[in-house]
C-alpha cells in the first residue's frame, strides 16, 4: 500500500457507549475472552454538570498508528514495524514476551495474548482494508462514529473531514502524532 | 560430606538454600506448564512486577560490587584489593541470577536469543541491556581469571574494561525506563545516575556481608588487615548513603512542586499512598537511616556493626527496586480504567512469583557458598 497513510476520524459526539466496536474487533480478531484482553475500547469521560443538568462523553480509541511510535522504538527484536501505509505491525513469531512496549505505548492499546503467545494490538484489520473492506470496528459503528481512509488522497472522506472541521489527537504532549483523530 | 558433619550448621545452611531453590523451580515448572497469566499478577496496565524489580535488584548488586572492587585492582586503594576475586565472583553469580530472574518474566527467552541477533533493533534500550551486560559478564570472568592466577595487569586491564562496562550496562538500564516519554515517574536522566549511585551502595553492603559472613561460618579469627579495610569501607558506605539521600529528596521534590500530571500521583502514591510503608519503613528507615546511624557511629564500626548496616542496606534497596519499577506504572494510561484504588492501579504478587524470587535469592546465596569451597577466594598480600 504505497502512497496511502491510513488513519481515523472518529467524532465522539455520535458514540453512545454500545461497545459494538470493542465485541465486533473482538470476534473478527480472535481477540481472547477476559476484561485485559481487548484491541479497542470506549473510556467513559468524567461526568459533567450537577444533578439534574449531567453530560458525558465517551470516546472511543485503539491503536494510534502513530507517526513517531515509542512502541516499534523500543523493541529489541524488531517484532514491532510500521508499514509505508502508516499501519503498525507486530510480528508474532519475534515477540519475545518482554512487554516493553506495553509500557512505552502511552495509549495502553497493547496487551499479550497468551493464545498467539505475542503482544497483539489493532492493525486497522488490515486483512479486510487490503481487499478494499473497512475495519471490523467501522463497518459496526451504529452511529458512524468512524471513518477510516487515507488522509494521502485529498478528496477522501477523511481528508475532508480534517479539512472541515477542527480536531484533536490523544496525548498530543507525548510527541507520538497519532493518526487517531477526534473532532472538536 | 565429611566437611559438612563437621560443622551442622553448614548442613543447615545448605539445606534451607536447597529447599528455597526447590520451592522457587517448582514454581517455575508450574509457570512451564500453566503459562504466565495463569501464575502471575502482572497485568495489561502493570505488565511488569516483582521478577523485574529483583532482576533489577540483582544486576545493580553485581554493578555496585564490581564498582567497588575495582576501587582495589583498577584505582589502587590498596585496601581493596582484599576482596577482589570475592566481589567478582558474587558480581559474576548475582548476574547470572539476575538473568535467571528475568528469563522467567519473558514469555519466550529462546526467542529473545535468536532475534536480538537476527533481527536485532539498535534503538531498543533492552536490546543494548543485553548486549552490554553480556560484555560486562565476559569481563567479568576474565577479570575473575587474572584474579585467581594473580596476574595483576591483567586484572587490571580487565577491571578497567569491567568498570566501563558496568557503568555503561548499568546507567543503560536506567534508561531502560528513563527513556520513556509515557512513563513521567521515570521519564528523565535521573534514573540512570541515580542506579549507579545506588549500585555503589548495594556493592559496599554486600561486601561488608560476605566478608563478616565468611569467617564466622568457618569459625575462622578475622585476619588482621580486615578490620581497618572494614572500617574504610564503613566509611565510605556512610558517604554513599548521604549522597543517596540526596538524590531520593531530589526525586520526591519534582515530583510534588507544581503537581506535574502523572509524576505526582506516582510521587504521592510512595509517600502517603499504597508504597507508603515500604517507602517509609523500608526506604527511608531500613534502608538509609539506621545504616547511616551506625555507620556514622565509632562504636559500630567493627566488622558484625557494618554487616548489620550492610543488611539494613540490603533489604532497603530491595524495596527500592520494588518501589521504582512499580511507581511507573501505578498511575493508569487511560482515564476511565475499571478496578482502582484511590484512583491508581493495583498490583501484589503472586505466590508464584514470590516462589521464583525467594528461588532466585536462595540459588544466588548457595553458589556463593559453594564457589567459597571450591576456590580459594584469600587474595594474597604482595
Amino acid at each position: 500500500m504505497n502512497n496511502k497513510r491510513f488513519a481515523m476520524v472518529l467524532d465522539t459526539r455520535k458514540c453512545i457507549d454500545c461497545k459494538a466496536c470493542t465485541v465486533a474487533c473482538k470476534a473478527e480478531n480472535h481477540v481472547p475472552l477476559g476484561r485485559e484482553n481487548h484491541r479497542n475500547w470506549v473510556t467513559e469521560e468524567h461526568l459533567r454538570g450537577k444533578f439534574p443538568l449531567l453530560g458525558q462523553s465517551y470516546t472511543p480509541g485503539q491503536c494510534m498508528h502513530c507517526g513517531n511510535t515509542p512502541c516499534k522504538r523500543v523493541c529489541p527484536t524488531s517484532a514491532t514495524g510500521q508499514n509505508q501505509d502508516g499501519i503498525v505491525t507486530v510480528e508474532e513469531h519475534k515477540c519475545i514476551g518482554c512487554k516493553y512496549c506495553m509500557t512505552a505505548c502511552p495509549y495502553d492499546a497493547r496487551y499479550y495474548n497468551e493464545e498467539i503467545g505475542a503482544v497483539d494490538k489493532c492493525t486497522f484489520c488490515a486483512h479486510r482494508i487490503y481487499i478494499g473492506r473497512l475495519p471490523a470496528c467501522v463497518e459496526t459503528c451504529p452511529t458512524k462514529v468512524r471513518v477510516f481512509g487515507d488522509l494521502n488522497d485529498p478528496n477522501s472522506e477523511v481528508s475532508r473531514l480534517l479539512a472541515k472541521y477542527p480536531h484533536r489527537v490523544i496525548k498530543e504532549e507525548m510527541g507520538t502524532k497519532p493518526y487517531l483523530f477526534y473532532l472538536i | 560430606m565429611a566437611s559438612f558433619t563437621k560443622r551442622p550448621g553448614e548442613l543447615l545452611w545448605f539445606s534451607l538454600l536447597g529447599l528455597g531453590m526447590l520451592v522457587g523451580a517448582a514454581a517455575a515448572l508450574m509457570v512451564l506448564i500453566k503459562g504466565h497469566s495463569h501464575m502471575y499478577n502482572v497485568s495489561r496496565e502493570i505488565p511488569w512486577g516483582i521478577l523485574i524489580s529483583t532482576y533489577v535488584f540483582f544486576v545493580v548488586s553485581s554493578t555496585g560490587l564490581c564498582l567497588v572492587s575495582s576501587l582495589g585492582h583498577v584505582f589502587g586503594i590498596e585496601q581493596f584489593e582484599l576482596i577482589g576475586r570475592r566481589a567478582i565472583l558474587l558480581a559474576i553469580i548475582t548476574l547470572l541470577t539476575g538473568f535467571g530472574t528475568i528469563a522467567m518474566e519473558i514469555n519466550h527467552p529462546i526467542r529473545m536469543a535468536i532475534y536480538v541477533i537476527l533481527s536485532p533493533n539498535f534503538e531498543s534500550p533492552i536490546w543494548w541491556m543485553g548486549t552490554l551486560y553480556g560484555i560486562y559478564l565476559m569481563l567479568l570472568i576474565g577479570e575473575f581469571y587474572f584474579l585467581m592466577r594473580n596476574h595483576h595487569k591483567g586484572a587490571m586491564t580487565m577491571g578497567l574494561l569491567g568498570f566501563v562496562a558496568a557503568v555503561t550496562a548499568h546507567s543503560n538500564l536506567g534508561g531502560v525506563f528513563g527513556l520513556l516519554e509515557a512513563r513521567p515517574y521515570w521519564h528523565g536522566s535521573f534514573l540512570p545516575l541515580y542506579f549507579i549511585l545506588s549500585a555503589l551502595v548495594s556493592g559496599g553492603a554486600l561486601i561488608s556481608i560476605i566478608v563478616y559472613y565468611n569467617y564466622q561460618f568457618r569459625k575462622i579469627a578475622l585476619p588482621a588487615r580486615y578490620p581497618q579495610f572494614i572500617d574504610t569501607l564503613a566509611k565510605l558506605q556512610a558517604l554513599f548513603l548521604m549522597i543517596l539521600t540526596f538524590f531520593v529528596t531530589w526525586k520526591i521534590i519534582p515530583g510534588l512542586y507544581g503537581r506535574p500530571p502523572e509524576k505526582f500521583e506516582a510521587t504521592m502514591a510512595l509517600l502517603t499512598g499504597p508504597m507508603a510503608f515500604n517507602f517509609w519503613f523500608f526506604e527511608v528507615l531500613i534502608g538509609m537511616l539506621i545504616p547511616i546511624g551506625l555507620l556514622l557511629n565509632k562504636k559500630f564500626r567493627t566488622p558484625f556493626g557494618v554487616m548489620l548496616a550492610g543488611v539494613f542496606c540490603t533489604v532497603g534497596i530491595f524495596f527500592m527496586r520494588y518501589d521504582l519499577v512499580l511507581g511507573g506504572q501505578i498511575v493508569p494510561m487511560r482515564e476511565g480504567e475499571v478496578n482502582l484504588v484511590g484512583g491508581l492501579l493495583s498490583y501484589s504478587p503472586s505466590l508464584a512469583e514470590y516462589a521464583i524470587v525467594g528461588g532466585a535469592l536462595a540459588t544466588c546465596m548457595f553458589l556463593y557458598t559453594l564457589a567459597e569451597k571450591v576456590f580459594d577466594l584469600e587474595m594474597k598480600s604482595h
